[in-house]
């Protein structure tokens, strides 16, 4: 009975109200967001150009993407440590596959992110082993995999078909590029598939409180198989697109992806405890982290301030909303 | 407590030791055959193997051994690995050219530093309140970034002497031996038994039990993170013997990082706080760098070693989760 009171209420107050009470941490993100583009215009007007739009674009589809996947995985209380790698299996089998035509290529591609997905999340749901440590050993398993595979049944190029080269690296028109669609497509899905479906109520419901989601009869481990299937989905999506855009693909190729997936989540409100956050939050997470990085790179920063700068940024950020979510 | 306990009969003492020490044992019984294993395959294995073992896994041990202590106070540090890293190049920074007295002034001033840094890292933690691993992410760029500025490229060095005393040459395998041994019976075997020790496990095992009862969070959470800087900085000196100089890379930071949580879980420290020792986990590094050497002898691509290790982790990870859930469930 009062689950339909807070209802009705909820309802009935205007959609600006609601947008202001809610998303104030949003609105505050979009105000950082909006600070460093303004710093950049400043430090180089050609910052504001368009091909420079379209360079900061392109590098940020395939962080929010797989941002987005760690989104979810956090969302239930988990995280998974093993997204780079599997883009990066993603990208190599892809590449290899090409000979086969680009078809062939990117489902192969996409299938070994469905395959790595449903081990880690059969393993995490099911056998209830600790996803640090699951994804940890995927990772390593993958490595292996893959170091190995590269001199027996992976062998050969792994140029990169022509459709991959365009979707990863390709413009449409002016500022957009082709990854972009693919994350709009995407990132649009998830952010109403967590607000909208079934599944994504239960994804903040197992993370809330996940003995409580089984008394209540919800089959978390059907929630915690999709979550990890998802992401790493679209960790395989996320690798094809990086390895379109380089072209080429070694083992290397989505290494230094990993931290900045956590920490556009983190930054962008998701609690690595689980049940709070959401998808729109991480998508400004990972465009400020992209603009920053740019930044830094228009500064000429050397690698080592950068590096100290970044942590220190990820650390200012985290402490401002753990205030935020602590005070209110 | 102590006459209390002293009171029960023998049975139930010997069998809460046996059931607290189980997996430790069962680490070191795998040791012992993979060990064992590994010798048969090798012609001539004696004095010299052991060194090896012992030389080349020596850091790594030490980077286990502070996972550890900071997971049995209930955190986690994924900072572990840059901090090994910014020792390493501060180290072999400033012992490039010196002779052994200089170098050893140095590694003491470096693990004041490594322990200092822990301490911090464990005062944001509680200060801020973010989670652990949020902090350590963060800081583990801003320690691999100052060990770029300490070094900008591979190199710097450190004294003959430094590295025979550390590492031992040839067939002498006690050196590494007792350096390994030396903070685990000088830091870790008293503070075990003092009420900073206790008070770790304590906040591992229930933070709000523990604050109720007294123990004060921040102290404790500051010296666990500490003494766990501290176990970071002599895997770095450990590293700057090994290798003779530096190395800023990331990568090296990132993989020693994953190495020692795959570590504890194997030595049996568990994730979610106040259970295990650091003995545990020493072996499992042993173990861990035995998998590939085995596989080499028995004519397998030793890069299979990886997936190995990663499947075992995962195994182990998931019969003790078994064990242990079906041990709670009679009582």
């Amino acid at each position: 009975m009062t689950g339909v009171a807070v209802k009705d209420a909820g309802t009935q107050r205007s959609l600006l109200a609601r947008v202001a009470a809610t998303d104030r941490s949003t609105l505050a993100l979009v105000g950082v967001l909006l600070a460093l583009v303004v710093a950049n215009g400043l430090i180089d007007r050609s910052f504001l150009s368009l091909s420079q739009l379209r360079n900061t674009l392109l590098v940020t589809a395939p962080l929010a993407l797989l941002a987005g996947g760690q989104t979810l995985c956090m969302l239930t209380g988990g995280i998974d440590l093993s997204v780079a790698m599997t883009a990066t299996a993603a990208a190599y089998v892809t590449g290899v596959q090409s000979a086969d035509g680009p078809v062939t290529a990117i489902v192969a591609g996409l299938l070994v992110g469905v395959v790595v997905g449903l081990v880690n999340g059969l393993a995490i749901g099911v056998f209830r082993v600790n996803p640090l440590i699951m994804t940890l050993g995927m990772s390593g398993i993958l490595t292996g995999l893959l170091t190995v595979g590269s001199q027996t049944f992976l062998g050969g190029a792994t140029r990169m078909s022509e459709i991959v080269l365009e979707l990863g690296g390709g413009t449409i028109v002016g500022p957009v590029p082709w990854n972009l669609v693919v994350w709009l497509l995407l990132g649009g899905a998830l952010v109403v598939g967590l607000r909208r479906t079934g599944l994504g109520r239960m994804i903040y419901a197992v993370g809330d409180n996940r003995v409580a989601c089984r008394l209540a009869g919800v089959r978390v481990w059907q929630v915690e198989t999709a979550v990890y299937t998802l992401c790493a989905l679209l960790a395989a999506v996320a690798g094809i697109l990086i390895g379109g855009r380089s072209g080429s693909v070694d083992l290397q190729l989505a290494g230094s992806y990993l931290l900045p997936s956590v920490a556009a989540a983190v930054i962008g409100g998701t609690s690595i405890l689980g049940g709070i956050g959401g998808y729109t939050g991480t998508i400004l997470g990972a465009l400020i982290l992209a603009v920053l990085d740019t930044m830094l790179n228009l500064l000429t920063v050397d690698e080592a301030l950068k590096q100290i700068l970044y942590g220190c940024i990820i650390l200012a950020l985290a402490w401002v909303y753990a205030r935020g979510t602590t005070t209110a | 407590m102590t006459s209390l306990a002293a009171a029960r009969p023998l049975g139930l003492a010997t069998s809460r030791i046996a059931r607290r020490h189980a997996w430790t044992a069962a680490v070191v019984v795998f040791f012992a055959l993979l060990l064992a294993w590994n010798a048969s395959q090798t012609k001539s294995f004696g004095a010299f193997e052991i060194q090896t073992l012992l030389a080349s896994t020596l850091a790594l041990a030490y980077l286990a051994m502070a996972q550890s202590v900071v997971v049995i106070g209930g955190g986690i540090d994924l900072s572990v690995g840059a901090q090994l890293v910014l020792v390493n190049c501060l180290s072999a920074r400033l012992m490039e050219g010196t002779d052994l007295g200089a170098s050893l002034l140095v590694a003491a001033g470096c693990l004041a530093v490594a322990a200092a840094i822990g301490a911090l890292t464990g005062l944001v933690i509680t200060v801020s309140k973010i989670p652990d691993i949020i902090v350590t992410l963060a800081t583990s760029f801003v320690w691999g970034g100052v060990a770029l500025l300490v070094l900008h490229t591979p190199g710097g060095g450190t004294s003959g002497g430094f590295q025979a005393l550390v590492l031992g040459s040839g067939n002498d395998w006690w050196p590494a031996l007792l350096c390994l041994l030396a903070p685990l019976l000088l830091v870790w075997a008293p503070l075990r038994r003092s009420r900073a020790g206790i008070a770790i496990y304590a906040l591992g095992s229930s933070k709000n039990a523990a604050y109720l009862s007294g123990v004060d969070p921040l102290r404790t959470r500051v010296e666990a993170y500490a003494v766990g800087g501290l176990l970071c900085g002599l895997a770095g000196l450990a590293t700057t013997a090994f290798t003779a100089g530096g190395s800023p890379q990331s990568t090296i930071a990132m993989n020693a990082t994953l190495n020692s949580v795959a570590a504890i879980v194997l030595g049996g420290v568990a994730l979610a706080g106040g259970v295990g020792g650091l003995v545990g986990p020493v072996f499992a590094v042993w173990c861990l760098y035995l998998l590939p050497n085995i596989m080499l002898g028995l004519g397998v691509d030793p890069s299979y070693g990886e997936v190995v290790k990663g499947v075992v982790v995962v195994l182990v990870v998931l019969v003790g989760g078994l064990l242990r859930a079906r041990r709670k469930r009679p009582e």
